[in-house]
């Protein structure tokens, strides 16, 4: 958005499998972006999922690696659900019977009443039944996962030994189980402390955690890892490729890394945008000049 | 104003649907809200009594038992010759626990409780159901009657 102007308008039309759709989203400088579909407007941005598939690489997303569990879990959740948009209802129920649970457990203030138990036992079962249903897609995505992003990540560093992924879970057993023995706690605490919200994704290279013991090198090359294997499982999964934007992600990668990045790129649409010069060894179909807010060439 | 019996929207003390002695006094269906009764009366499918709850479970909207008429529809049954209650709450998050919320203190009153079915939609298609609608459909599958 230019600075000054109140609103900004991006236009994207796709076509895929002989469908075309204009998806166009209107950011506001105040307020909420909005999005519309074939000029419809589109109230959650999950409904584009399909519409408008895409694998984003940027800068940012070493935080993937180095930032908390929620940033991985996201990562997951998204990934799930672009590879099977179903899952959309299943990640909503999880987050509304969470905030339901917590949202008690505040009001109950420690208080252990039958009433508060009663009710607590419903959005036990509720958190249960949506959440082990989350948890095992999760767990599911992640062991196909894997072998993509290992072998990614061993070509990316021409080292040895690739990629372990682990979901590793916030409990043992079943989750209606973890509940109740975890509900004196949650009451004290007023929060919900086991469940697929405090679940993490593990990632390791020859036994080294990735998050605390990688170089940063290494660590981009992990993000790059996961994002190429999540642009490989949403491809198999939705029948054709989403569309790659890269978004000034080559900006912090050495030359040698760039280049493998280069090469491990797949077939399908690719969009590159820089704010320097073009990677060395790319070979786009066309390119895009923008200067001031206008497209020159 | 409000039905004094079953909390349906009406003219006068009781709504049409209590007031008239050919409905079936044994079943009573449970619903969130009187425009739920409506939904129901169209299928034309239910010749039993109602009992308007006023909302359904929801913490963050401050909703708790207290707040629905779950005090009145316990007095009803004890008044009341019902034999089967079924509940009609909204086939979501917060209607599927007041369902579950209800059914836990039903069952041991030794009333049939039941709940209607969720699934999918007639007319159909099975590929593009979404898999909690489609789970729910296989639990609740029942037998082909010969």
């Amino acid at each position: 958005m230019r600075t000054g102007a109140s609103a900004a308008v991006v236009r994207i039309e796709t076509v895929d499998a002989g469908r075309s759709a204009l998806v166009e989203i209107e950011i506001a400088g105040s307020g909420r972006d909005q999005v519309f579909r074939n000029r419809q407007r589109v109230a959650r941005a999950a409904d584009l999922a399909e519409t408008a598939r895409c694998t984003v690489f940027t800068p940012d997303d070493l935080v993937l690696v180095k930032g908390g569990p929620q940033e991985r879990r996201e990562y997951l959740d998204d990934v799930a659900v672009a590879a099977r948009p179903r899952l959309t209802a299943t990640r909503q129920a999880v987050e509304r019977a969470l905030r339901q649970r917590n949202v008690l457990l505040r009001q109950a203030a420690g208080r252990s009443s039958p009433e508060v138990l009663a009710t607590l036992d419903v959005w036990d079962a509720q958190l249960a039944d949506a959440g082990s249903a989350l948890t095992a897609a999760r767990a599911e995505l992640v062991a196909e996962l894997e072998p993509s992003a290992s072998a990614a990540y061993g070509r990316l560093t021409g080292a040895d030994g690739g990629l372990d992924l682990t979901y590793r879970r916030s409990y043992e057993g079943s989750l209606a189980d973890a509940l109740a023995a975890s509900r004196a706690e949650d009451l004290r605490r007023a929060i919900t402390t086991v469940g697929p919200h405090r679940d993490d994704l593990e990632v390791a290279s020859g036994g080294l955690d990735a998050r605390s013991r990688l170089s940063q090198g290494r660590q981009r090359c992990v993000t790059l890892a996961l994002r190429l294997a999540a642009h490989t499982v949403v491809g198999a999964h939705a029948g054709s490729a989403p569309v790659l934007l890269l978004d000034d992600a080559f900006s912090e990668l050495d030359d040698v890394t760039a280049t493998a990045l280069l090469r491990e790129l797949p077939t399908g649409q690719a969009i590159l945008t820089t704010a320097g010069s073009l990677p060395r060894g790319a070979v786009p179909d066309a390119v895009v000049t923008v200067r001031d807010g206008r497209i020159v060439t | 104003m409000l039905c004094e019996v079953c909390f349906n929207i009406g003219i006068g003390a009781r709504c049409a649907i209590c007031n008239d002695e050919r409905r079936d006094q044994s079943v009573l269906c449970v619903v969130e809200d009187p425009r739920d009764i409506v939904a129901v009366e169209r299928t034309r499918e239910f010749r039993g009594r109602y009992h308007v709850l006023g909302g359904a479970l929801s913490p963050i909207e401050g909703v708790g038992p207290e707040q629905l008429r779950v005090r009145e529809l316990l007095a009803r049954l004890d008044a009341e010759e019902v034999s089967e209650v079924i509940l009609c709450t909204n086939p979501n998050l917060e209607g599927e626990a007041t369902a579950m919320y209800l059914a836990r203190l039903l069952l041991p009153l030794g009333v049939r409780t039941t709940r209607i079915a969720s699934g999918l939609p007639v007319g159909g298609d099975l590929e593009y159901a979404d898999e909690l609608t489609l789970g729910r459909a296989l639990e609740g599958r029942r037998d082909v009657g010969a």
